[in-house]
């Protein structure tokens, strides 16, 4: 390698390096000025620093930060549950039969387009604010995911693996179960994740509107009470939350499906 | 000179696609007969009828006309003799390689002790002993065709059928699973009925030719073939025959 | 088998496949009407409050109602619809004209992405809802800081799919035209681009989602106009019936902008062979 090949080389080391440092260096002074100009649209970061720190010295609604975590958590995962059981149930069935998709299906596309939290009025209107509608709420828009990553993964399973199964004597019922599910398993499990993120976003939403616990909650009292840190202490534990499940997700995608990549 | 029995009839066969405009005839009167043990090959250009054929004797397609005959009775829809191995593999890939062998078996009811040991022994017996827990995805080929072989024969078949098993295979392992099929064809000997649009591989391994038209698919002639196995492709009576054949065909090869 | 009988086949052959389709939308049409109707009488008998859920042909009636009365959120249902629109639509496009190019930069210019990486992983987890406070704090309840909002959410998936988009470019069509001498920048236009589109529309797809349902939100939470906010005044005001016809305009319309998505899709992507 000549000189200025290695010349490049380290000029290129430089860039890679220095320039997402020199991104992130910009950000911290960023927020550092502006909230040292402003410090009523934006907390500095030091107090945001101290505003967490304080959540565990003086709870909020008799709960910490943590509790408010596992609150808004709790809420997404119940509802979670309930809503694979049917969702992967009732998108296997409109996925392998034409016939249900023609019935139920269409009642299906009409409820589709409805944003989950176009929903919350109604359920508050119905049920008050209480844990079951925000359990219904997270249900919802975890449901809607699911139901369709389920059924195109289940219609769109090759022709030829379904001859297989009729050629080898498998009756229906054979045949979906060791052949269309599995092999419909890695879009049955997008559906999942989709259904995870979507789900963390409406437990949110529905606490923001009215919830006594929950980081939903903390927001809104912040934002209503001028306390901006804590919305960013919110803010904050919301999105580092979300990122973990993010990543514990893709790495339970590996243990399911094993034969992927 | 021993009167050979048929196993199945092919009576007048013809598969016509239906459209919103206009129509495909894919097959055209096809006539033949499959008589037991003998290693049957149909060989004909690529893309036209063959697969469609082979679907409608298996029973998984319904043809336009004609009959289908096996054991001398008239037959419609799917037949437990009979075994097939596929072009486009459709091996499970979540499945190991023994999951995939025994899917025959389970889906009839076979208890599991009793299945893995017959797949086994036809894992064995393909060459692929001590993968029996391997994923398809780790092996090539040549390997997974094996597994296609193995699984086709668990069911117990009187009839396998094979669609252009080797065509993906590259020349050096498709001489090699040319040669082993021959080996467990001896061993375990079933009437297969064997497609291919490869005439060296036609003549190397069929007992008898059946020649294919381009599409819409006829039979064009059929050739029975006396050289005795094993079979050496570069010897006189085989260039020759090869040569007749090619002459006679729409093929390339 | 001739040509005659064949005609004959074709044509049966045509019927019955008119008949399954009828069969089919017959099915579909059934299963809604079963929804409506046991909706209906439930509510006609008794077993559910029509207070707390109208009956179908009420819902109707109200829906006709907004059309073109004011009461009781202050604006008739087009301008709402229209407000809506307004602000999820300059969000939109606004994160798609930055977001995409962005996007395909970061995914074809190391350098790019190196550098605009840090700032993108900060927005990226952040769920859309949670800009809401912090937006409305800096730049009040105007359109200006709705659209920042729906411009947070759309921009995200525009981003992420175009830079996987561009990434998954087939590298022998990249090698192939270095060895025609073309320069970098004219791959990244006539190789790179074109072949990231399936990848920017799907993205695009979800964005729309999004923006559609961030805005309802906003709405909710801040807003005087807008079919999130005709939502919110009908339930502050136990009028079941608006939140419904709400709901349901919000559908609609999302249902009708995925549409004029898929016709687009379908113009831009016409070389695309579907399997």
């Amino acid at each position: 390698m000549n000189r200025s090949a290695t010349k490049s080389k380290g000029f290129h080391h430089f860039l890679y390096w220095g320039l997402p440092i020199l991104a992130i260096a910009l950000i911290i002074i960023g927020w550092i000025t502006f909230s040292g100009k402003h410090p009523e649209l934006m907390p500095e970061p030091q107090s945001v620093w101290d505003r967490f720190l304080l959540t565990f010295t003086k709870p909020i609604a008799k709960t910490t930060l943590l509790g408010h975590a596992w609150a808004s958590l709790r809420r997404v995962l119940l509802a979670l549950l309930i809503a694979w059981g049917f969702g992967i149930c009732f998108g296997i069935l409109i996925g392998w039969s034409k016939t249900a998709k023609a019935f139920f299906g269409s009642i299906f596309e009409i409820i589709r387009p409805i944003p989950p939290i176009a929903w919350i009025p109604i359920i508050i209107m119905w049920f008050g604010i209480g844990e079951f509608p925000k359990i219904l709420l997270v249900f919802i828009g975890t449901f809607v995911p699911l139901v369709i990553n389920t059924s195109v993964g289940i219609e769109m399973v090759d022709k030829i693996n379904l001859q297989v199964g009729r050629i080898f004597g498998g009756n229906d019922r054979q045949i979906l179960k060791e052949i269309v599910i599995p092999t419909a398993l890695p879009s049955i499990f997008a559906g999942v994740r989709t259904s995870v993120s979507s789900g963390w976003t409406t437990v949110l939403a529905a606490e923001m509107l009215g919830a006594k616990q929950g980081l939903g909650s903390l927001v809104t009292r912040g934002w209503q009470g001028s306390d901006l840190a804590l919305v960013l202490v919110s803010v904050i534990t919301i999105a580092i939350i979300g990122a973990l499940l993010s990543v514990i997700l893709e790495k339970l995608e590996k243990v399911v499906c094993p034969w992927n990549n | 000179m021993e009167q050979l029995k048929t196993r199945m009839k092919v009576d007048n066969i013809s598969k016509t696609f239906f459209g919103a405009k206009d129509y495909f005839t894919a097959v055209e009167s096809v006539d033949f007969d499959v008589y037991d043990g003998e290693f049957l090959v149909v060989l004909g250009p690529g893309r036209c009828g063959k697969t469609v054929l082979l679907n409608i004797m298996s029973g998984i397609e319904e043809q336009t006309e004609g009959k289908i005959f096996y054991n001398g009775e008239v037959w419609k829809g799917l037949n437990s003799e009979i075994g097939m191995v596929f072009q486009k593999l459709a091996l499970m890939p979540f499945k190991t390689v023994i999951q995939n062998v025994e899917l025959p078996l389970k889906f009839r009811g076979v208890s599991k002790t009793e299945r893995r040991e017959k797949a086994r022994y036809y894992i064995k017996l393909v060459g692929l002993e001590g993968f029996e827990d391997y994923y398809p995805k780790q092996l090539s080929g040549g390997m997974q065709q094996r597994v296609g072989i193995a699984r086709a024969y668990v069911s117990d078949p009187r009839l396998l059928i094979m669609d252009e098993p080797f065509g993906k295979l590259d020349a050096q392992t498709r001489y090699q699973m040319q040669e082993d099929l021959l080996k467990i064809w001896d061993k375990e000997k079933r009437t297969i009925i064997f497609v291919t649009n490869n005439i060296e591989e036609a003549c190397y391994l069929g007992d008898r030719i059946i020649l294919l038209s381009d599409c819409p698919a006829k039979v064009k002639e059929v050739y029975p073939i006396q050289i005795s196995r094993p079979r050496d492709m570069v010897s006189k009576e085989f260039l020759e025959l090869r040569t007749v054949i090619s002459d006679n065909t729409d093929l390339s090869i | 088998m001739d040509k005659q009988n064949l005609e004959v086949k074709m044509q049966s052959w045509q019927r019955n496949q008119k008949k399954e389709n009828i069969k089919y939308i017959l099915l579909s049409i059934a299963g809604i009407l079963s929804f409506l109707i046991i909706w209906q009488l439930a509510v006609m008998l008794g077993f559910i409050d029509e207070k707390m859920l109208p009956a179908p042909t009420k819902i109707l009636e109200t829906l006709i109602y907004k059309i073109n009365n004011k009461p009781p959120d202050g604006n008739v249902l087009g301008v709402n619809i229209l407000a809506s629109l307004q602000v999820a639509l300059s969000g939109f496009l606004t994160a798609i004209i930055i977001g995409v190019p962005l996007g395909l930069c970061m995914g074809w210019w190391i350098y790019a992405d190196r550098f605009i990486r840090p700032i993108f992983e900060l927005i990226r987890p952040i769920p859309p809802i949670a800009w809401i406070p912090l937006v409305v704090v800096w730049m009040g309840v105007g359109l200006q800081a709705k659209a920042l909002i729906i411009f947070f959410t759309a921009f995200v998936p525009c981003v992420i799919n175009s830079y996987t988009g561009i990434k998954l470019t087939n590298q022998t069509l990249i090698d192939v035209s270095k060895t025609f001498g073309a320069p970098n920048r004219e791959i990244f236009f006539k190789v790179g681009v074109p072949s990231s589109l399936p990848m920017v529309f799907a993205g695009i797809r979800v964005a729309l989602g999004n923006s559609w349902s961030t805005l309802v939100a906003a709405e909710m939470l801040a807003a005087s106009a807008g079919l999130g906010y005709m939502i919110q005044i009908g339930r502050t005001v136990a009028r079941p019936d608006i939140v419904i016809v709400g709901m349901v305009v919000i559908g609609a319309v999302g249902a009708i902008l995925s549409m004029v998505l898929t016709r687009a899709e379908k113009y831009f992507l016409r070389w695309k062979i579907n399997r």
